[in-house]
């Protein structure tokens, strides 16, 4: 069974898909208030991730969370890139750069500009 | 229907063991030995338990009828039927814990009066009754149940993931049982000093100042998202001829497990809600009490049924996965004790049904989920569109707040979400990592006034 990994659209995100074939692919939750999109992850690759993250779980919806900060902005990284969701084995590939930007995130994440 | 007014104090009356006159204190305390509390930790050094909490929230009477340390029988009797040897239900064992090597450098015995010290400065005493040894592990898995004693709600066996395992199986062998008293009492920095209303003046608050003759409390560990301002708002509803008057939330303050939040943003979170008037202040009011929270589902329900009831409210919501972590319980484990009972816990009725039990009368709460045909927050007893929920996962916005994306205002109101990011800049972390537990360590919660211990 496959898992899911929600990739969430703030105003500067949406920018960079605007306009490609990936905008179709928003799903909006919460009344249109929240705009995602969401990456389908074949079972053995949601094990290799939730190996890789100590952290990391699937909830009671499916989804893969609790993954570093990281790995959730080389996803969108990735998507944007290609213009693509087929894009879990692009990620992979950063893996180990991804476990050692992970440990970090132990100690430090920076804070959002916002008053 | 007989209009409900609040209840007794669990146990009958409020335990206040704190002395405020300095006089009184210093004879009290004069020429006895000392002892500076240290915390508990696991393996590793993390520190997941400071006793002086508990010691807080006897002399205070939030976990009244509990006066201090248990003495033995008394353990076994919380361990077997939770209940005091006064026969009033209680769930958790309080111990005072300490090694071996610092019990034979003390050099105390059953009578002595042990001065326990506080950042280098005198505490509160501790009249020993009797002293005994635990095996912590023994403690620890019949705290918590097992799924073959306990086959009703254990799932799984408790393990070195559970942090209220792990707390009391990290406890020091010897214990010192007897009485707490507070002999100097501690200041709470900001911002838990306007939030720290103990049991008489909560009651106090509640009666005269709030003019609430009904009240349900709400248990949180958690900055709030809409989901649980919903369940706050609808369990409210319950109360006699008129919902309750007043919601209070009461939250646990200690240390935590990673990936919860901080304990000042969940404090500042929940009053952002009455701040700005999504549950207006006349109906809501932000409270906590000092515990390392066990996690311990049904178990630690009984201890909120407490300590809400000596604070004076007459209702109490529970939820799904109530203080829950992991699998270990059935995910309705403290809807099945407070609906029918959980005979292996020696509950053969809800808690409230028991001699001896508690008054407080329970609110089993299901589900909010926001419906995108609704096109509203919606209670999954009466929405019937299922398939369609989109659910307010706590792990799915703390993925979105560690990305540093505002959470929708349908999901989590943007001043609760200022709350985290004003102490995240604090902490440079939005969650409780091995850094923050290390600091709230050290600091504490408060200060204490200067105090000599004067010879005898």
């Amino acid at each position: 069974m496959p898992h899911y990994i929600a990739v969430y659209l703030d105003d500067s995100r949406y920018e960079k898909i605007k306009g490609t074939p990936l905008e179709e692919k928003i799903t909006y939750l919460f009344g249109g208030q929240l705009k995602s999109l969401v990456v389908e992850v074949p079972e053995d690759k949601s094990e290799k991730i939730l190996k890789a993250f100590e952290k990391a779980r699937i909830d009671s919806r499916g989804y893969i969370e609790d993954v570093p900060v990281a790995f959730r902005r080389a996803l969108f990284e990735e998507i944007a890139k290609a213009k693509s969701l087929d894009v879990i084995d692009k990620v992979l590939e950063r893996l180990d750069e991804l476990v050692e930007a992970g440990k970090k995130e132990d100690e430090y994440i920076p804070p959002p500009e916002i008053e | 229907m007989p209009l409900i007014k609040m209840p007794p104090p669990h146990g009958g009356k409020l335990v206040e063991r704190v002395v405020k006159k300095r006089d009184i204190a210093e004879k009290m305390i004069a020429g006895c030995p000392t002892y500076e509390l240290k915390p508990t930790t696991l393996p590793d050094g993390t520190p997941i338990r400071h006793v002086y909490r508990e010691i807080m929230s006897v002399c205070y009477g939030f976990f009244s009828p509990v006066e201090g340390s248990m003495v033995q029988n008394e353990l076994e009797r919380v361990l077997n039927e939770r209940r005091l040897l006064s026969e009033w239900i209680f769930p958790y064992p309080i111990l005072f814990d300490i090694s071996e090597e610092d019990y034979k450098a003390l050099d105390v015995k059953e009578g002595d009066r042990l001065v326990l010290m506080l950042k280098g400065q005198p505490f509160a005493t501790l009249d020993i009754e009797e002293v005994y040894k635990i095996d912590p592990e023994d403690v620890a898995t019949r705290t918590f149940g097992t799924p073959e004693k306990n086959p009703e709600v254990v799932r799984e066996p408790f393990n070195e993931k559970h942090p209220g395992y792990m707390i009391y199986k990290m406890h020091n062998p010897v214990i010192l049982a007897g009485k707490y008293t507070i002999v100097n009492e501690p200041k709470f920095k900001e911002p838990f000093d306007r939030f720290w209303f103990p049991p008489s003046k909560c009651r106090e608050v509640i009666k005269n100042e709030k003019k609430w003759r009904t009240v349900i409390a709400h248990q949180t560990r958690n900055v709030p998202h809409v989901g649980h301002e919903m369940l706050m708002k609808c369990a409210a509803y319950t109360g006699d001829i008129e919902p309750c008057h007043g919601i209070l939330v009461n939250a646990i303050i200690g240390a935590k497990r990673r990936g919860d939040y901080p304990d000042e943003a969940i404090l500042e979170g929940h009053e952002a809600v009455n701040k700005y008037g999504y549950i207006k202040p006349e109906r809501h009011m932000v409270t906590f009490t000092l515990w390392d929270m066990r996690y311990g589902n049904p178990i630690e329900s009984l201890l909120h049924g407490v300590i809400r009831q000596n604070m004076g409210c007459t209702h109490h919501m529970f939820g799904r996965d109530h203080a829950a972590v992991g699998e270990y319980y059935d995910m309705y484990a403290t809807q099945i004790l407070w609906s029918k009972g959980i005979p292996s816990f020696g509950f053969e009725a809800p808690p409230n049904e028991v001699d001896y039990g508690l008054k407080i009368i329970p609110q089993n709460m299901a589900e909010f989920w926001y419906c995108p045909i609704c096109q509203e927050i919606a209670y999954s007893e009466s929405c019937g569109h299922t398939d369609a929920k989109q659910k307010f996962s706590g792990s799915f916005l703390r993925g979105m707040v560690a990305e540093g994306i505002m959470p929708p205002r349908v999901v989590m109101r943007p001043e609760v979400y200022k709350q985290i990011v004003k102490w995240w800049k604090v902490y440079n972390y939005p969650f409780v990592n091995r850094k923050y537990l290390d600091i709230k360590n050290k600091e504490l919660e408060i200060d204490l006034p200067a105090m000599e211990v004067p010879k005898a």
